[in-house]
């Protein structure tokens, strides 16, 4: 007989998911295919127009347009994440703790705060422009809140210590004799780097890429705050559809392409991962 | 003599103020099989990191070819380290393993496809070279490792702690295929090892370190049979020792038994000595022996080949381990309890500053 006790330890978590992730998602999904009623509300006949307007090329252009952002977002993050991730598993090990404490801790404050701390730093009379005019700067300089630019700036900020943790992981597990040994053989510090320390901690690079980059396309607070009215992405829009348009439908439907897109990309990382640490186990 | 391969120039290493390796001189031979012989914080890690090259000595030279080595950096010397963990490159095929290091000497793609295959013959791993090292047993990553090391055939290939990881039987085998595959390749080899019975079997002459500084070098049977110091006489085999005084007209044992042996220089009327004598050198007997001691057999010890027994004595506070051959025994009658006579001559005899 088959122990069943793991099964009771989980029936809290999965009774919780149960409840208020699995049926409010499934909510969703039913309601993506029903129509919008004439003064907002639901009216319950069967439709596709909701899927179809997704991909009207208004809308599909903003799905286009939160992936380039999230993708650009991390796409830097993981090059600084993993840069500072490596220096601090480089760092005497008694120190190492004391420094990803560090980097983990603007997460214990509000994403709130955070987040207008940089309007305070990047506004017209904010921090850095006084610092440009104080250094002897008089021109003009460009705009700094309310870009794309800022967007990325506040994702980036924002999730970088998800990838320095994901990246320190494999790079802190790493037997330091295996760079040695690529040194040895011939290798220059870079050639050492590209082929064998990128490779084997890739696993870590690919799960802070695609947290970085599912949490960035969904996100709808930093795009608001730092963004500014005019711009939009996918997370503003569901948003929108849902507390100032109305159109329950067609949020439920945004929502579900955009979960959906998350899922794949978890997905396949899961699967990715899962590859890469699956040939380690058999030797044990 | 003709040059050195290699030749270390009173090389220094500290780590802030403690030190590591202190004024080494040492000369390795073209072809020779080297053992670096210490226990742990011996400084032996030390000594061939520097030589690897991932460390630099505080002062002092390193010559490869008459050529200063000293600072050049790994990937720049013509010597290559297996490592004790052999340090595998986990997403790579054996075949890519090994071919990494001709990759690097930028070889045209063919020859490092024969060279690859040709190792793979020698190691006779041929069948697996496209497994991932995670796919292999401890002996056969070992052999892997030094292919990986020897297809660029360096000048001087550093082993560290080679067999280390092994089982007691794979190693008996290792240690002989390595000694094959050294005088195969003619490429001078280093070897670090604790493990003085691996250093004495496979190596040409043996270098014992102690807190960094070189206490002995020689061959086995020189480090065996004539250990200039006490801890030289204790690191490798098994040792009786007799504490001791020496006097104006010969040696005295703490009992106050006089003991025959020949007296090195260095050692006045007066020094507390150590008197040392190999288990094997003992035999059984009370006359025409130069010195004789009779005891209890407090312990036995049979091992098919040879019976090892230890006999408490006046001599010494330790029992005194004896180890006789098969036929020694068989006609005497030996159980703990009995009494014993043993004897040794006195050319068998080490003696050493207390």
């Amino acid at each position: 007989m088959k122990d069943r006790r793991p099964l009771y330890l989980m029936a809290p978590a999965l009774a919780w998911l149960t409840a208020f992730m699995v049926i409010p998602c499934l909510l969703i999904l039913a309601l993506a295919f029903f129509r919008r009623g004439l003064y907002g509300g639901i009216e319950y006949t069967f439709t596709l127009e909701n899927l179809a307007l997704v991909f009207d090329p208004l809308y599909a252009g903003i799905f286009l347009k939160s992936a380039a952002i999230a993708g650009l977002s991390a796409l830097i993050a993981v090059i600084v994440g993993y840069a500072a991730a490596f220096a601090i598993a480089a760092a005497p090990a008694r120190r190492q703790p004391i420094l990803l404490f560090f980097a983990v801790l603007p997460f214990w404050s509000n994403y709130l705060v955070r987040t207008y701390a940089w309007i305070v730093l990047l506004n017209r009379e904010g921090l850095i422009t006084g610092l440009a005019q104080w250094l002897g700067f008089d021109g003009e300089l460009p705009k700094l809140l309310y870009t794309e630019s800022a967007v990325v700036v506040g994702l980036v900020y924002n999730y970088l210590p998800f990838v320095i943790l994901a990246c320190y992981a494999p790079l802190s597990r790493l037997n330091p004799e295996i760079a040695e040994a690529s040194q040895d053989l011939g290798a220059s510090a870079w050639t050492t780097f590209r082929r064998v320390t990128v490779p084997l901690t890739f696993p870590g690079i690919a799960t802070g890429f695609v947290f970085v980059f599912v949490l960035s396309i969904g996100n709808f607070v930093t795009p608001a705050l730092l963004g500014g009215g005019q711009f939009q992405m996918i997370g503003n829009l569901v948003y929108a559809q849902f507390l100032t348009a109305n159109d329950w439908p067609f949020g439920a439907a945004l929502s579900m392409i955009l979960i959906a897109i998350m899922m794949g990309l978890l997905t396949l990382q899961t699967f990715a991962s899962e590859r890469a640490s699956g040939a380690k186990r058999e030797d044990s | 003599m003709t040059q050195a391969l290699l030749s270390l120039k009173d090389i220094q290493k500290y780590y802030g103020s403690a030190r590591a390796v202190a004024h080494l001189d040492l000369d390795i031979q073209e072809n020779e099989f080297f053992a670096l012989l210490g226990a742990s914080g011996s400084g032996k890690t030390t000594l061939l990191r520097m030589l690897a090259g991932f460390e630099t000595p505080s002062s002092g030279q390193i010559l490869l070819g008459g050529e200063d080595i000293s600072r050049l950096p790994p990937n720049r010397r013509p010597i290559n380290l297996m490592f004790q963990s052999y340090a595998l490159f986990p997403h790579m095929t054996i075949a890519q393993n090994i071919a990494y290091g001709l990759e690097m000497d930028r070889l045209p793609k063919a020859e490092i496809k024969t060279r690859v295959d040709e190792m793979l013959e020698i190691i006779q791993m041929s069948h697996l070279a496209r497994r991932k090292p995670d796919q292999l047993s401890g002996g056969q990553r070992q052999r892997v490792a030094l292919g990986r090391a020897l297809v660029k055939r360096p000048r001087l290939l550093l082993l560290d702690e080679p067999l280390g990881a092994l089982d007691k039987k794979l190693r008996g085998e290792m240690q002989l295929e390595l000694k094959r595959i050294q005088s195969e390749f003619g490429i001078t080899f280093i070897v670090v090892t604790h493990d003085q019975e691996e250093a004495l079997v496979m190596a040409d002459r043996v270098a014992i370190l102690k807190d960094g500084t070189l206490l002995q070098c020689g061959t086995p049977h020189e480090i065996y049979e004539h250990p200039q110091s006490r801890y030289a006489a204790d690191f490798i085999g098994t040792m009786n020792f007799i504490d001791g005084v020496a006097e104006a007209d010969g040696l005295r044992a703490a009992s106050g038994q006089p003991i025959h042996a020949p007296r090195p220089q260095g050692i006045a009327a007066g020094d507390p000595v150590s008197i040392a004598i190999r288990p094997e050198r003992l035999k059984i007997g009370a006359e025409g022996f130069d010195n004789t001691v009779t005891g209890t057999v407090v312990a036995t010890a049979y091992q098919g080949l040879d019976l090892q027994l230890h006999l408490k004595t006046d001599l010494a506070a330790q029992p005194i381990l004896v180890r006789l051959t098969a036929q020694d025994v068989d006609d005497t009658p030996l159980s703990e309890g009995s009494t014993l006579s043993i004897g040794w001559a006195a050319k068998d005899t080490r003696v050493f500053k207390a």
